[in-house]
């Protein structure tokens, strides 16, 4: 049996937003039922980017992480409501429209807070993955259609297939997993992993000078865990590090000079060393 | 057959077809009744008799309107309401004919010699010539033969937005939803690039911005102005109370009195004042479509009555305008540069990117949607390395990643000597491509290295006034000159915010002479980062907005280059030459006075003229007739406009607009206009032809469109072109303004111009929606942009700028300077002044006038406020109105249930004034006090703050002018003082600021 799949890839996600004015575009006032009724105006988000950032200047990056229904196999909503929850064969995970209204305890049932509550209506309300234009023969929901790079992509495969392409992609959840979301995250580590990055540099005669040709290794109590030369500028960047994987050490070398340690102590925060200078 | 009998049996012919036609006419018309109720109420609205005849009255027949029926009778009458009279049998024919074939060149010759005339009161006369119109537009306007129907009953059109093109689902004379277009099987295949063994196509489907997907939420708007207004204290024929205007509020007036009013107010000041009297103005992006554009429908409406109008600033590329175009021409594009089949050539042959102040990302290039993210996509697939500079961590470094390098705002061309300067010192630099192609290279590297001045201008010394590590920029120049390397500035080749700071001028000249040290359009080498120059059909003719529409302007438009030989209109030209530079508009109305360099295109040396309002022989500005609200929000220090507005040098202010926002309060009479969704129009993505020849080169796909009337629109509002018609009527103007046809007319006249007639019918485009042309075959593609200046051969690459009169040497051979090389030292800027120090012949670095040198200001106002182009909203398009785009949280910040624009700030700028993610701010200086959300960021160091430019609407918590605005309308901070005092450009990257926490109100 195919069913719906959604990948969400942090490194293609421009920041657009276009994929929640695409559901408000579709759902604020459209009435869709019996799969949906309208969505509240600007009090409602069935999508929504989150924008994140790590680093500080010049070392900053930013991301955004795409939350929408994530359309769980295992779905607290329908654990706790099984009467107002309806899991369709293809996967998507639709609230009764009827048996929503009132309830607004539908709302905190969703771990990832993606059940909102329509104040206008008094129902609970989420992303339907537009099985309204999905069942008129869509082949995608209004929020991938509209989204440039395709970051929000839909794959519609049986589950062993999609277990694959989960692996190859190495797809992650935002949790644990273990509500069996159909909505993976490609390159997560951009939201929750840490880099560490400096500068490198040495004096020709009394100028500062990029360290071009140095190299850099990353240790955690005397295992190498990564080499790297750095760039252009003198500078490395290393990424997917563990939030909170203790002390770490960076080990710099350039040739002719003494190599330089430095103790980081990773927590939740990526890391900016400054520039670091070589000396003989 | 002798000629005579030749000649008999023509003119026999003609009768007889006229003959034909006039008596069948009645009974067409009856027919059509029979067969269309709408046709029928038509025909009821008028009981008249016409007279159709030829002119010696050998030939004539009655028609006569009665409750709807049609009847006629050979024959010459005296007493008719309405006189059609054609000159002969053979002009009759050929019109007639013209019209059903969409030829429409006989009917303008005929028109235009007098040898067709219509007589009778202007209404009836109106009447009946657009009733024959209708005729041959009964499929649309009666069948709704249009779109194309979907299984569920909701029909599907199509529209353009400054977001890119967009399907348009409808029922039941609703918008349901947009959506960008997904190609079918029968569009073409896309091109594809092979570079470095990988073969890159792009998708087929166009994309859209988050303004474009925002588009029906803006449609159906609280603030859309639904009927014609008054301001409640503003009485015609009284007291005016203009120090009320911006204050009072607006009652419903009917149509009748609000065309009376503004007909009457433009017949008295223009009698008592004469020429010069009435102002108009738009924004700079009207809602999408090449007739309705406001260079064509309103162009051609003030050409008609006389108008003082704005000259314009480039105020995108100003940097490039006023600077950069010294050293290598390119004045039809303002400054900006050729970008011919540079996509290609980047990801084959160049191994690095620097986006220099570009975030196409945010910016959209121009109009182009998302089109070039798959471009910068593609860069990240092939590990080109890119290189950002600029003070804000903007969208396109945050998506593709690369270093970032964050110098001062104004500073950045110390940034760019200094890179100069590593390549003169260490020899890495083309010195063959110098020699040959450039002209006083030893002028500017004296400066460069220090001759002059003793100063060498290195990175050590660039480091005190951009804030960027020596060290950084000694690493980024070695890489450079080693490297071939595309330079990006702005989101579209040329653009950029670092050329709009005091003196940006000299950041876009240093820009095009590190490009020329490396050797301009060799492989490799050039202007982009990808946005600009895909290889699509160039040769396919279909112009873009700025080509004149229907506007029939051929000196003021780019008609005269683009549309004169394609698409028969009777010319229009505006009498008056009275201009006011745009960045002194409240000057001019206040002061009376006002003057500023003039940018022509024709030459790159016009801009050293100036104009002078008032003109001789010209009145003050007494009207003004505006257009929309948006000249509050975009333009620098904006309060001026709401001064403005409140005095009396102004009797009259009317404001054609489709929401209620910004300056569109501060009018005497607000007329209200519809959408592009509720009118007819035709288009092409992202192309606005004119000051940027082949726009739609940042596209995929070229996408050209009928824009549907997808609804009717909304309340009592009406498309600009039926507003202009309806005031032209009331002056008599009306066969002057439109020729009589409707805009459904004129873009069926514009379409059979066009290549698109060649390629798919009018009816086929009307189902359809929209046609993408085939891409050429790969060896018929564009020569990359300046190659030939390269190799030295004659420009090859298809633009018809330069003039001819431009080449000083040999016609088409070299660049637009005196020399024909590319001029270190600007030959242009020499004969001018040589001795302008805020603009030398050599492009030097010069401290801003308002930035941290300027000690006294900076102390007070310690943070330099940057206002880049915005990226949820286009300009105010999509901001307010109380759209989707405000719930973008990264557009808008929702606090205590009001939405405020974002002010970003470093963490450690914030922690020092104890502020907080969140907090309303009051940002200020001398020119003003806005309130803003505070955004606490890593993406922009310390000392520096951003807010995007041009929020939508202007909310001031006081007397307009002169208090707090809550509404973040940012450019109320901003200078409005020239970027060099040569130059009428504005500079308004370069402002300090300080912030506080909002106390309140009460405060």
């Amino acid at each position: 049996m195919k069913k719906f799949h959604m990948i969400v890839d942090l490194a293609k996600c421009v920041g657009c937003y276009n994929c929640m004015l695409a559901c408000k575009d579709e759902h604020v006032g459209n009435k869709w039922l019996p799969y949906t009724d309208e969505q509240e105006k600007h009090e409602q988000k069935w999508i929504n980017p989150n924008k994140f950032e790590r680093g500080e200047a010049p070392f900053t990056e930013v991301c955004y992480l795409t939350k929408m229904c994530q359309h769980c196999d295992n779905a607290p909503c329908a654990k706790k409501f099984p009467d107002a929850v309806i899991k369709r064969e293809d996967g998507i995970v639709i609230l009764d429209a009827a048996k929503a209204k009132g309830n607004k305890e539908l709302v905190n049932a969703c771990p990832y807070g993606m059940i909102s509550w329509n104040q206008t209506l008094e129902t609970a309300q989420k992303c339907t993955m537009c099985a309204h234009l999905m069942d008129e023969g869509w082949n995608e929901p209004r929020c991938v259609q509209a989204c440039p790079l395709r970051a929000l992509s839909v794959v519609y495969c049986e589950d062993y297939e999609f277990d694959k392409i989960t692996e190859q992609q190495i797809l992650k959840p935002i949790t644990d997993g273990s509500n069996k979301p159909r909505v993976l995250y490609k390159n997560l580590y951009k939201y929750n992993k840490c880099f560490i990055a400096g500068s490198l540099a040495y004096m020709n005669g009394n100028v500062e000078t990029a360290a071009t040709q140095a190299n850099v290794k990353l240790m955690m109590n005397g295992e190498l865990l990564k080499e790297m030369k750095v760039d252009f500028f003198g500078e490395f960047k290393i990424d997917k590090i563990p939030k909170n994987s203790g002390t770490l050490t960076i080990v710099c070398t350039l040739d002719g000079y003494k190599p330089i340690k430095k103790d980081i102590k990773v927590e939740t925060e990526s890391n900016y060393m400054g520039c670091l200078m070589f000396e003989k | 057959m002798s000629k005579k009998v030749m000649e008999k049996s023509v003119d026999l012919f003609d009768r007889t077809f006229l003959g034909g036609t006039l008596f069948s006419l009645d009974k067409l018309l009856n027919a059509m009744a029979l067969a269309f109720p709408e046709f029928k109420d038509e025909l009821k609205k008028q009981n008249i008799t016409v007279q159709m005849k030829i002119r010696d009255n050998t030939y004539g027949r009655l028609i006569k309107f009665k409750n709807g029926f049609v009847t006629g009778k050979k024959g010459i009458f005296n007493d008719a309401d309405v006189e059609m009279i054609f000159e002969n049998e053979n002009i009759a024919r050929k019109v007639m004919l013209g019209e059903m074939y969409g030829d429409t060149v006989e009917f303008v010759n005929a028109a235009k010699a007098g040898s067709l005339v219509l007589n009778g009161e202007d209404e009836k006369a109106m009447w009946f010539s657009s009733l024959l119109l209708k005729v041959f537009a009964f499929d649309v306007l009666y069948m709704h033969n249009y779109g194309t129907k979907l299984p569920n009953g909701e029909m599907r059109y199509v529209t353009g937005t400054n977001g890119g093109p967009l399907f348009v689902y409808v029922k039941d004379d609703k918008v349901v939803r947009v959506t960008p277009i997904d190609f079918d099987k029968d569009d073409p295949e896309p091109w594809s690039i092979t570079a470095r063994g990988k073969k890159f196509t792009p998708p087929m489907r166009t994309t859209a911005a988050p303004y474009a997907m925002g588009w029906k939420s803006l449609v159906y708007s609280p603030d859309r102005i639904l009927y014609p207004m008054k301001r409640v204290d503003f009485d015609p024929n009284g007291e005016r109370n203009y120090e009320n205007r911006g204050v009072s509020g607006y009652e419903r007036i009917s149509w009748e009195e609000a065309l009376d009013i503004v007909s009457k107010e433009i017949v008295r000041v223009r009698q008592t004042h004469g020429p010069g009297s009435v102002f108009h103005t738009s924004g700079s992006h009207h809602t999408w479509g090449n007739c309705g554009y406001y260079l064509s429908a309103a162009k051609r409406f003030f050409n008609c009555l006389g108008a003082t109008c704005a000259a314009l600033n480039p105020d995108s590329w100003e940097g490039f305008a006023w600077g950069a175009v010294h050293h290598y021409g390119g004045s039809a594009r303002n400054g900006g540069c050729e970008p011919y089949s540079t996509v290609e050539d980047c990801m084959k042959n160049s191994d690095m990117i620097v986006f220099w102040s570009s975030d196409p990302e945010s910016t959209a290039g121009v109009y182009a949607a998302q089109e070039g993210t798959i471009r910068r996509e593609w860069v990240k697939k092939l590990g080109i390395p890119v290189v950002h500079i600029d003070p804000y961590f903007n969208s396109t470094a945050a998506f593709m990643g690369g270093r970032w390098i964050a110098p001062k705002p104004g500073t950045d061309a110390a940034l760019a000597i200094a890179i100069a300067n590593v390549w003169m010192t260490e020899g890495t630099y083309d010195k063959d491509y110098v020699e040959k192609r450039t002209l006083g290279f030893d002028k500017w590297e004296e400066y460069v290295l220090g001759k002059t001045d003793g100063i060498p201008k290195t990175p050590e010394w660039q480091e005190k006034e951009t804030g960027v590590e020596a060290r950084v920029v000694r690493a980024l120049a070695k890489e450079w000159g080693k490297k071939k390397v595309y330079l990006a500035c702005g989101g579209i080749t040329s653009f950029g915010s670092a050329g709009r700071t005091a003196y940006g001028t000299e950041w876009a000249r240093a820009m095009v002479c590190l490009v020329a040290m490396q050797g301009l359009g060799k492989p490799g080498i050039n202007f982009g980062g990808l946005q600009y120059g895909t290889p699509l059909d160039t040769h396919f003719w279909f112009p873009g907005y700025a080509d004149g529409g229907f506007s029939g302007d051929y000196i003021g438009s780019g008609a005269g280059v683009q549309l004169y030989n394609r698409m028969p209109q009777s010319p229009s030209v505006n009498s008056e030459n009275q201009l006011i530079p745009r960045l002194r508009i409240p000057e001019a109305i206040m002061n009376k006075e006002a003057e500023a360099n003039h940018l022509g295109v024709f030459s790159v040396h016009s801009q050293f003229g100036k104009v002078k309002y008032p003109a001789p022989g010209h009145s003050p500005v007494k009207m003004y007739y505006k257009y929309g609200g948006s000249h509050i929000g975009t333009q620098p220090e904006s309060n001026r406009f709401a001064k403005m507005y409140r005095c009396d040098s102004l009797e009259f202010v009317v404001n054609q607009s489709i929401w209620m926002e910004g300056e569109t309060k501060f009018a005497d009479i607000i007329l209200p206009a519809c959408t592009n969704f509720e009118r007819w129009d035709i288009g092409e993505s992202s192309s606005s032809g004119g000051y940027i020849d082949k726009t739609f080169l940042q596209n995929n796909h070229r996408v050209i469109f009928i824009q549907h009337k997808c609804i009717e629109p909304l309340g009592e509002s009406m498309s600009d072109f039926n507003i202009f018609q309806a005031v032209a009527n009331k002056i008599g103007l009306w066969q002057v303004f439109s020729e009589g046809n409707s805009e459904y007319d004129w873009v069926k006249r514009y379409y059979k111009s066009t290549d698109l007639a060649k390629k798919i019918s009018w009816s086929q485009l009307l189902k359809k929606g929209y046609y993408v042309v085939p891409p050429l075959p790969e060896n018929r593609r564009d020569p990359v942009a300046f190659s030939w200046f390269a190799q030295g051969i004659k420009k090859n690459t298809p633009e018809l700028s330069p003039l001819p009169s431009e080449y000083y040497g040999r016609y088409n051979e070299g660049l637009q300077t005196p020399s024909g090389k590319f001029e270190f030292e600007a030959q242009t800027l020499k004969r001018f002044d040589p001795n302008d120090e805020e603009r030398m012949p050599i492009c030097t670095y010069i401290p801003s006038w308002e930035g941290t040198n300027t000690k006294e200001l900076y102390d007070k106002y310690p943070l330099q406020l940057i206002s880049p182009h915005a990226k949820y909203s286009f300009h105010t398009m999509g901001d307010g109105k109380d759209s989707n785009i405000n719930d973008i949280e990264q557009h808008r910040m929702l606090i205590n249930g009001y939405r405020y624009w974002i002010f970003r700030m470093n963490v450690k700028d914030a922690q020092d004034r104890g502020l907080k993610q969140g907090d309303i701010v009051e940002v200020y200086n001398d020119r003003g006090n806005v309130l803003c959300g505070l955004e606490l960021t890593q993406r922009i160091p310390a000392g520096i703050v951003h807010s995007y430019e041009s929020c939508a609407d202007y909310q001031p918590l006081g007397e307009p002018g002169n208090s707090v605005e809550k509404n973040g309308c940012i450019n109320n901070l901003t200078p409005s003082r020239f970027i060099t005092k040569n130059a009428h450009g504005l500079a308004v990257n370069s402002c300090l600021v300080e912030v506080r926490k909002w106390k309140g109100e009460s405060k």
